[in-house]
């Protein structure tokens, strides 16, 4: 059972490679002195692992589903299930579900199925709008005032405490009493001030990711600011920003079914599901069920499957970077 | 600690200052005078400059601000000219039944939501935690007044346990406080939104105290999984908790809003949205600085309480 | 021998996780006797952690014993209830960790922290646990105990706070006490005072410990007996005299000669384990090492091979060895080199004459003169203003020679990873020059600046932080050249496959991201990065620090073997000595932002001269049992004092043994000992030269070289 014990290297120079120490193993092969370094493991991309975390996470899959179910019925639904959604019908009001009105109709006539649908699409159109308004403004004015720091960090941070103490929904309503009924209106005024919460993320992200040694490293090797901007930091921020689309878009499907309710909606003939829910309290109380469940409910599964998508992401993104 | 106190009360000072100053430019974009409610929309244009020049209202901006900033040191918010009445006097008035109403909501969705997110991170990944968490994030992403109306469609038409609204009866805020029937789906369904909220937060709180190595020691000392939370880990997840808290007392003011409107409480929100739907300039100006006055204490507050309770910020 | 206080008995303890479930212990056996302490050795992974928690029943969440039996005299802990295994925790059965600071709760006082137990278990009342803990507290040594009860955790330092979580675990006289790395997060010279501490108790108390590690040294002398751990298994138990001489685990052997020793001979490269551990939620069939060992067989694949040997010695091996592994290089082509012949020394440069800058004449490569750094220390929340400053290098003078590799020690806080960072120029010195062939690159701007920063690269500690985790290997690697617009893409790429090559990487690797690689890899890669430019400099931060032991000598031997081959100037900087030693031709000891002695390996290890470099070395834990425990002194005493307010005159003189008046009035110079060898140093250990030019420290010195 005993082995030679004296390991002596035999061959060594420029014909066994570029100076590798080479001892033999008892088992007659050459063992180098410098080894490789083992087998590389995973075979996956980082998105591709992002994607493989979300996927593993049933509850997110279940939520994607459901939301291109609704962007589909809200989308395509008219095409299939036609309505009249511009002549008001006093003949029709506020019918109970039918075979000709699936889901009845309201105290216009209208078509509560087909308006569920245009409601819809106002509110996944404004989510979109008044988010992308938002992540834009936010990144970069989290990324300015990461990257510029000193003194001007200081005071565009302070503006952003500032505009955060002023509560969200009173501004909007304030700013609503003046531009509201346009999708564009709307967007914006809900945009302008979401923009907030971002800048600061973006801003913490970028301040972490500027002292990293990877960044120092791009450093090191002669990278302009430029390039670390470009090349590293903004890549790296940019899940923090994906992430927060998603929350962003939930939060202000809710803003707009508030404006709504409140009164400060969509203009005829558009509308939105909080406009649908104005006069909720009515409908409920003269036990219209159908003028209010089935959009409340379409809401609150809308902005649910956000919620649990941008926590699920949150989860996925975290995982790819942390993953050691 | 005492020159930090001083050091964040003065920075919150600045703040409030800067909040006025946006608050009053964007309502004066929005309402630039509160003259067409006075009188009315088919005024001349000459009647509207001679009311403009009598009150104020033709000189610059900037003149108007200080004069306002003025006023606001002697804690004189204008007159409301839609409900003829000082703005001081309205809020006076409607304060109380607003803070009774957040009050109690916040008080008692602490009371569930702390150790329920506790017990929710302590029994992580068992059917009561997903309940729970299901529970947690529907009503989180749950319009105000949709979770009202279902609360009033099950208790108070089905059910018919509480009405569904608070009646004429409620005018003072001890009528308020003796109408629990009435204030009850009120309370509930704002707590119930708070609820969502903390729980949520103090979960994640408590589950990252749980994956501290103090946890380990504790337990490693013998102490019971009981002792282990109440003596380590409720303090220093709490700690944590505090701020989420202090940044709640605005929303309250603002989630108080939909829900008064919904049930016809007389509070501060529901004179608020009877002066949007009238552009009563005084009373929107007022109630938003309120708001952002509310989010800067709040944040002080909690601020202060952090620094009293954890060593490590008291002494740095 | 007593009856065993502990005895553990075929132990497997499985962790479930989602999707997988890892079978982190398997088959255990221990003893630990009263008044003995049992060394338990094993990499990161090895799964002696969660040894150490079965015992207490701590696992973590979705671990569980699944078989076996632990035994406290003759109470069985395995299967009791959790009521009966709590009053045995923190009472009978204590443990330390390894992270003092998230150990202790945050926003507890200590006093109260170390009362807990007391009052817990022995129904003291609240005085009563304060006077216990007053007690302990003094027995482990805290200066000013009675003061200190009421302070919080972050207010000590991470040696005092190491004490404190000491008092903790001997508050009510454990039988057993369980130390898991209690020493890994502290610098030597604490490590050194916590290591007495415990093993002073010990023998007053007469506790059995066990004394979880992963570093051979800190057992070597503390342990009577050591069993090593690998993949979840014990695969060799013997005294630790016979386990350190005649091993006969593979992996015992392969991990000894893979350790960077102070006393040996820095030429002989170290023994290399290939390849990586193996994933614990399918670990292989047959020997668990057979994949990484040199004496595998078709057999070691297939079957796993038991505990055998005599009674004393046990050893889980189907082809034992027999002690240390000899290493002797033998160079083919030139027989009239000796044995021994360096690694290094085989490639086309020979390495530099040591001695003062080069002796033609010409300048060193890189000079420091006088430099100075120092970080504002601000208060007020609106006005930053400056109120103080920490003083993290401060004077510090020296130079490197083309192709010489210099290392830099010194413990956390001495300064030498901001002098890595002016070294650089990713900061700029506040006073003083920095200057490579003379020039001072780093004032330059532009492209100026970008083409002179091609002389100097660097590779940093954490592998995990060095690399861009969004962009592929294949970028990362060809940024440099991308920046400086060296190449077209084509010769960019053959570039790139070449360095991976140099670096043992295969050239799959290429497309792969970071987070795909195992720190050892992406430290390879973090190399291969820091050749790409050719540089005349490279800097290494503690490159093997967070590496896990059998990988550390891949690594190290390859940074030695490039950094020949390309024929650079290197700067190890380390707080392992023996690191430093084993990588550098000559080494400088920086203590409190101050060069204290420069010198080469021998004259920094055989003839130090600065009390604080002996001190240094002696406290360094050395893998030889016999080194160990002739061992008396403690080392160094107290703490590190505060860089922003540091001590007058000698920065050490408040630690050190021969402090004399003159020592806090006048800055000691630096002396020259031999033409290699230098100390600030009023009273030092050797006798200096009898010239005094050299006592304006080392630029001076250069001028006045030994040409």
């Amino acid at each position: 059972m005993a082995e030679p014990q004296d390991i002596s290297a035999v061959g060594f120079g420029e014909d066994l490679g570029q100076g590798v120490a080479l001892i033999p193993a008892p088992s007659g092969g050459l063992h180098q002195l410098v080894p490789d370094a083992g087998d590389v493991y995973a075979t996956s991309s980082g998105w591709r692992l992002a994607w493989r975390e979300y996927a593993s996470n049933k509850l997110a899959l279940i939520a994607l589903a459901l939301l291109i179910l609704v962007v589909l019925f809200c989308f395509v639904g008219p095409i299939f299930y036609h309505s009249n959604q511009t002549l008001s019908n006093p003949l029709d009001q506020t019918q109970p579900p039918s075979a000709a009105h699936l889901l009845g109709t309201d105290e216009n006539g209208f078509d509560e199925l087909g308006r569920l649908m245009l409601g819809g699409q106002s509110a996944l159109e404004i989510g979109a709008y008044a988010s992308l308004v938002a992540i834009v403004i936010g990144t970069l004015y989290g990324a300015i005032a990461g990257l510029v720091g000193g003194v001007l960090d200081a005071v565009l941070m302070r503006f952003v405490d500032v505009l955060l103490s002023i509560p969200f929904l009173i501004v909007v309503l304030v700013l609503a009493t003046k531009y509201s009924g346009t999708v564009l209106d709307i967007s914006l005024v809900l945009g302008i001030f979401s923009w907030l919460v971002p800048s600061r993320l973006v801003r913490g992200e970028v301040l972490t990711l500027r002292t990293r040694d990877f960044v120092i490293a791009a450093q090191t090797m002669g990278a302009n600011r430029r390039r670390v901007i470009f090349r590293h930091l903004i890549p790296n921020a940019m899940s923090v920003t994906i992430v927060n689309i998603t929350f962003l878009i939930a939060d202000s499907i809710l803003a707009l079914a508030l404006l709504g309710f409140i009164g400060f909606g969509l203009q005829f003939p558009n509308t939105s599901w909080g406009d649908m829910l104005g006069n909720a309290q009515t409908y409920v109380t003269n036990g219209e069920w159908w003028l209010v469940y089935p959009v409340g409910g379409l809401l609150v599964i809308v902005v649910l499957c956000f919620n649990i998508i941008g926590d699920a992401l949150r989860d996925a993104v975290d995982v790819r970077l942390r993953r050691r | 600690m005492i020159g930090y106190i001083i050091r964040r009360l003065l920075t919150a000072v600045i703040v409030v200052i800067g909040v006025a100053a946006i608050t009053f430019a964007m309502l004066h974009y929005v309402a630039p005078s509160p003259v067409y409610i006075v009188l009315g929309t088919k005024a001349t244009h000459r009647a509207i400059e001679v009311w403009n020049r009598q009150h104020g209202y033709d000189r610059p901006e900037i003149i108007q601000f200080l004069s306002y900033l003025n006023n606001l040191i002697h804690l004189n918010f204008g007159y409301a000219y839609k409900f003829s009445q000082s703005v001081s006097a309205l809020f006076k008035e409607n304060a109380g039944r607003s803070a009774y109403l957040s009050g109690t909501a916040l008080v008692l969705s602490l009371i569930i939501a702390l150790p329920l997110g506790v017990v929710q991170a302590v029994k992580r990944n068992s059917p009561g935690d997903y309940a729970a968490t299901a529970v947690n994030f529907t009503l989180y992403s749950m319009p105000s007044f949709f979770l009202g109306l279902i609360l009033i469609q099950v208790f108070a038409l089905d059910l018919g346990w509480f009405p569904p609204g608070v009646s004429d009866t409620v005018t003072s805020t001890f009528s308020a406080i003796t109408h629990v029937r009435q204030l009850f789906l009120p309370i509930i369904t704002l707590a119930l939104l708070n609820v969502a909220a903390f729980s949520r937060y103090m979960r994640s709180a408590a589950l990252d105290e749980l994956a501290q190595d103090y946890i380990r020691l504790a337990r490693a000392k013998g102490l019971s999984e009981r002792r282990v939370l109440v003596r380590h880990l409720l303090r220093n997840a709490s700690l944590s908790t505090i701020t989420l808290i202090g940044l709640s007392v605005p929303s309250l003011l603002a989630g108080n809003l939909l829900i008064e409107i919904l049930f016809n409480y007389p509070g501060l929100g529901l004179l608020f949205y009877n002066a949007l739907t009238n552009l009563d300039y005084n009373v929107m100006i007022a109630y938003t600085l309120l708001g952002a006055i509310l989010t800067v204490l709040g944040n002080l507050l909690a601020d202060i309480t952090i620094a009293a309770a954890d060593p490590r910020v008291r002494l740095g | 021998m007593a009856s065993p206080a502990l005895k553990v008995h075929d132990l497997t303890t499985e962790i479930q996780l989602s999707r997988a479930t890892v079978h982190a212990v398997g088959n255990v056996d221990l003893e630990i006797a009263e008044g003995e302490t049992l060394g338990l050795v094993g990499e990161s992974g090895s799964g002696k952690s969660i040894l150490g928690l079965s015992i207490l029943g701590l696992l973590p969440n979705g671990g569980h014993v699944t078989g076996g039996s632990i035994k406290l005299y003759d109470r069985e802990l395995v299967g009791m209830k959790p009521r009966e295994l709590r009053e045995i925790r923190g009472n009978d059965i204590a443990m330390i960790f390894q992270d003092s600071l998230s150990s202790l709760n945050p926003t507890k006082s200590i006093g109260e922290q170390v009362a807990e137990p007391v009052r817990l278990h022995r129904g003291a009342s609240r005085k009563e646990a304060f006077d216990r803990a007053l007690e302990v507290l003094e027995l482990v040594g805290l200066p000013r105990p009675r003061e200190r009860m009421a302070d919080y955790p972050h207010q000590l330092s991470g040696g005092l706070r190491q004490r404190v979580m000491i008092a903790i675990a001997l508050s009510c006289e454990p039988k057993v006490l369980l130390a898991d790395e209690p020493t890994t997060a502290l610098d030597v010279t604490i490590q050194a005072q916590i290591l007495k501490v415990l093993d002073d108790l010990e023998q007053r108390l007469g506790m059995a410990t066990l004394l979880v590690t992963h570093d051979m040294g800190v057992v070597a002398g503390r342990s009577k007996r050591i069993n090593v751990m690998y993949a979840g298994r014990i695969v060799e138990t013997a005294p630790s005299e016979e386990l350190f001489t005649a091993m006969r685990h593979p992996y015992t052997q392969a991990l000894l000669g893979s350790i960077p020793r102070l006393e040996s001979d820095a030429s002989k490269p170290l023994l290399s384990i290939p390849g990586l551990p193996p994933d614990l939620t399918h670990p292989p069939t047959g020997c668990r090492f057979a994949a990484r060992c040199r004496f595998a067989t078709d057999q070691c694949r297939a079957q796993e091979p038991p505990l055998t040997g005599s009674g004393d010695h046990q050893f889980a091996c189907w082809n034992p060895v027999e002690g240390p592994a000899i290493i002797t290089v033998v160079r083919p082509t030139a027989s009239s080199a000796p044995a021994g012949t360096v690694v290094a020394s085989v490639i086309n440069e020979p390495a530099p004459a040591v001695s003062a800058p080069s002796s033609n004449g010409s300048a060193p490569l890189l000079e420091l003169v006088d430099v100075v750094r120092e970080y504002p220390v601000t208060a007020g929340a609106l006005l930053k203003r400056k109120v103080n400053s920490v003083k993290a290098v401060s004077n510090v003078s020296l130079y490197v020679n083309p192709g010489e590799s210099f290392g830099l020690v010194g413990e956390s806080g001495c300064g030498k990873t901001s002098l890595g960072k002016l070294i650089v120029g990713i900061e700029k010195p506040d006073g003083g020059h920095v200057k490579v062939n003379g020039e001072e690159l780093f004032r330059k701007r532009g492209g100026e600046l970008r083409r002179a920063r091609r002389v100097v690269q660097m590779m940093f500690q954490d592998p995990y932080g060095s690399l861009d985790p969004r962009m592929r290997v294949r970028s990362i690697l060809r940024e440099p050249m991308q920046i400086q617009g060296i190449g077209s893409t084509k010769d960019q790429d053959k570039r790139v496959r070449e360095l991976l090559g140099e670096v043992g990487l295969p050239v799959n690797a290429l497309e792969r991201y970071p987070h795909e690689f195992s720190g050892g890899q992406r430290q390879r890669i973090a190399l291969a990065r820091a050749l790409v430019l050719e540089p005349k400099i490279m800097v290494a931060d503690e490159p093997v620090s967070a590496l896990d032991v059998s990988i550390r000598s891949q690594v190290l031997n390859l940074m030695k073997r490039l950094q020949a081959e390309h024929g650079m100037a290197s700067i190890v900087i380390s707080h392992d000595l023996a690191v430093v030693k084993y990588l550098s031709d000559r080494i400088g000891v920086m203590y409190l932002g101050r060069l204290v002695e420069l010198g080469t390996g021998d004259d920094i290890y055989r003839r130090a001269a600065h009390p604080y470099t002996d001190a240094l070395i002696k406290t360094i834990p050395v893998p030889d049992p016999a080194i160990e425990k002739a061992k008396t002194e403690v080392g160094i005493r107290g703490e590190l004092p505060s860089p922003i307010d540091p001590p007058s005159g000698c920065r050490f003189r408040t630690r050190c043994p021969l402090a004399q008046e003159i020592c806090a009035e006048v800055e000691p110079p630096m002396r020259r000992f031999s033409p290699s060898h230098q100390a600030a140093c009023h009273f030092p250990l050797q006798t200096p030269e009898p010239e005094t030019a050299a006592a304006n420290g080392a630029t001076s010195a250069a001028a006045t070289g030994v040409s």
